[in-house]
């Protein structure tokens, strides 16, 4: 019995400070409950999908991210004191979150949501800074981001800053407690505002266009207010859903949403996610917008027989998918988006094989562009919108051309 | 469940015009009505790539296209080879004589269970008729066949010899390394 005691007691310890554990500030709390905390809220905020490289050592920095003014890298945010956090203070670390100033003075760019981050509580702060500093040094330096002239001035930033990065004060005190949370999980912690608010020529989002949609890398982040979500099928249950396992009867998470599935929202509890959809859709969200399929499903069509050449033997030839293998597409929501963006490159280019949670995955799906001409992808994008996406509306293949040239 | 008429050159040979369902892939379409069962069903989902035939396009060139998740309707109109294509054979159907690629696969025993060999000399067969349209350097050799023969899966992990079987007959095959007759 003493000896179980014993080495219980010395697992705590070892789980609680490691044997590599940086030197922390010594008004951080490290007891096992802030450590957890602080997990919670670093995959919350997302901070190891822009902060790990594909495949690489979580928190460990060099991953690409890219803007429209050039290729910034995710930084290395283990305690490694020459290319990490080590040498920071929780001071220094609440600063750089909050206000994307690092120690030296350094003003980063904003692709660290700063702006998002403003309103992180001290609290909160400290007990992310508490677990990333338990998180064993990975000696490993970041590429450097090297953006084109101006924007490689740093020092613009601080006018940037003045005039687009300004807290937001505004508190909702009418609103009930879930509501807060939700907000605070959504437009916080989860920054979801980044990539789902339209941004201006400055790069700064535009506040008056709130998570009214915007492309990134290529693709569309689509709309995630009330009535933009529900036109696209998507209920409370269903947002949760997809939020938890990656997927749904809506589709499944891929391009630049899949790592933020991955390293953040598979891991919130129930009660937060019930928040983020309560805060997303409203205390009385409108009805999802169910698609009435219609005769043309099966009728022939230029659309329709690519759609059984090079579609049908993974979804389907009533679209219904496969399970565990090809998701369906009746009321498939990027069939739905009013931009064929997002479906035109995805038959164009393919997606990724992806994992999700338990031993759910969805292989990868290949691309046709050397099996279908921009014609062809017009027809298919036109019969797979129209058919299973409830849209009337058609592009031709000028429009299949100018969303795919470059690639 | 609707049909409508195919129309594919197979083997050199335009195939008899009929009906066949709109929705039946091109893997049952030759197992079923072509009785050509070289071309292997494996994972069903465009994964491994045992069921890869050729397709020889106008313009000279030739790709591979997966069968089981490609409608036989795809085809319609096209020319294509299957693993039963490869190996001369006179008027009474009598073997006269292999391609190099089967020659390298008999020589270096390129086989174990076997079922995803029709998949790799197709991939081998491509490769090297693309190498002899836009030959490589001998340095990008290895990683050229690589690349080609990577998305082929093998359960029986025979990939080194296939690899060596492909390089073989590239490097045995006159216009594939730049250079180099």
């Amino acid at each position: 019995m003493l000896l179980r005691r014993i080495l219980t007691a010395l697992a705590l310890n070892l789980a609680v400070a490691p044997a590599w554990s940086a030197q922390l500030d010594e008004n951080v709390q490290t007891d096992k409950n802030v450590l957890e905390r602080g997990q919670y809220l670093a995959r919350a905020a997302d901070c190891a999908a822009c902060h790990t490289e594909e495949d690489g050592t979580p928190y460990a920095g060099g991953r690409p991210i890219e803007t429209p003014f050039g290729t910034v890298f995710g930084t290395n945010i283990t305690p490694d004191k020459d290319y990490g956090i080590g040498n920071y203070s929780a001071d220094d670390f609440y600063h750089a979150l909050t206000e994307g100033e690092l120690p030296d003075g350094t003003q980063l760019y904003p692709a660290m949501p700063y702006p998002s981050y403003h309103s992180i509580p001290r609290e909160d702060s400290d007990a992310m800074y508490a677990y990333l500093m338990s998180l064993k040094p990975v000696h490993l330096k970041a590429p450097e981001t090297e953006l084109s002239w101006p924007f490689s001035m740093r020092w613009t930033l601080n006018f940037w800053n003045v005039m687009f990065a300004g807290k937001d004060t505004a508190e909702a005190q009418q609103q009930f407690d879930q509501w807060k949370r939700g907000r605070y999980l959504v437009d916080v912690l989860g920054h979801c505002g980044a990539c789902h608010t339209p941004r201006n020529v400055l790069g700064a989002a535009q506040s008056d266009k709130y998570l009214q949609g915007e492309v990134i890398a290529g693709y569309e982040a689509p709309s995630l207010t009330p009535e933009g979500l529900a036109r696209r099928g998507w209920s409370p249950e269903a947002l949760r859903t997809f939020l938890r396992e990656g997927r749904s009867a809506q589709g499944s998470m891929s391009n630049e949403m899949y790592p933020v599935f991955h390293h953040s929202t598979r891991y919130l509890r129930d009660e937060d996610l019930n928040a983020m959809s309560l805060y997303l859709m409203g205390e009385n969200p409108p009805e999802a917008h169910v698609v009435e399929v219609g005769d043309e499903a099966t009728a022939d069509s230029p659309g329709r027989r690519h759609y059984l050449n090079v579609c049908a033997g993974c979804h389907g030839a009533d679209g219904d998918g496969i399970p565990h293998v090809a998701i369906g597409l009746q009321g498939n929501s990027t069939l739905r988006l009013q931009n064929p963006r997002n479906l035109v490159k995805a038959i164009h280019d393919g997606i990724e094989a992806r994992a999700f949670n338990g031993f759910e995955r969805m292989q990868a799906m290949p691309g046709f562009a050397n099996e279908l001409s921009d014609q062809d992808t017009a027809e298919l994008t036109n019969y797979l919108r129209q058919t299973w996406g409830g849209l009337e509306t058609a592009i031709d293949a000028s429009k299949v051309h100018e969303l795919t040239q470059g690639d | 469940m609707p049909t409508r008429a195919l129309s594919v050159t197979i083997n050199g040979k335009l195939q008899p015009v009929e009906d066949i369902p709109e929705e039946l892939m091109m893997l049952d379409y030759l197992h079923e009505y072509r009785n050509l069962t070289g071309t292997r069903y494996g994972c069903g989902q465009g994964m491994c790539r045992a069921c890869t035939v050729i397709v020889d396009k106008p313009d000279g060139s030739s790709e591979e296209v997966r069968t089981c998740i490609t409608g036989a309707h795809f085809f319609d109109g096209k020319k294509i080879r299957t693993i039963e294509g490869h190996a001369e054979r006179g008027e009474d159907g009598e073997l006269k004589g292999l391609t190099n690629v089967q020659q390298q696969f008999l020589k270096h025993f390129s086989f174990q269970c076997s079922y995803c060999a029709p998949g790799f000399v197709n991939a081998g067969t491509v490769l090297i008729e693309r190498l002899q349209r836009q030959p490589v350097d001998r340095s990008q050799l290895e990683s050229v066949i690589s690349e080609a023969l990577e998305p082929h899966l093998c359960r029986c992990t025979g990939y080194v010899r296939y690899y060596e079987a492909v390089r073989d007959a590239v490097l045995e095959t006159s216009g594939t390394i730049a250079g180099r007759d």
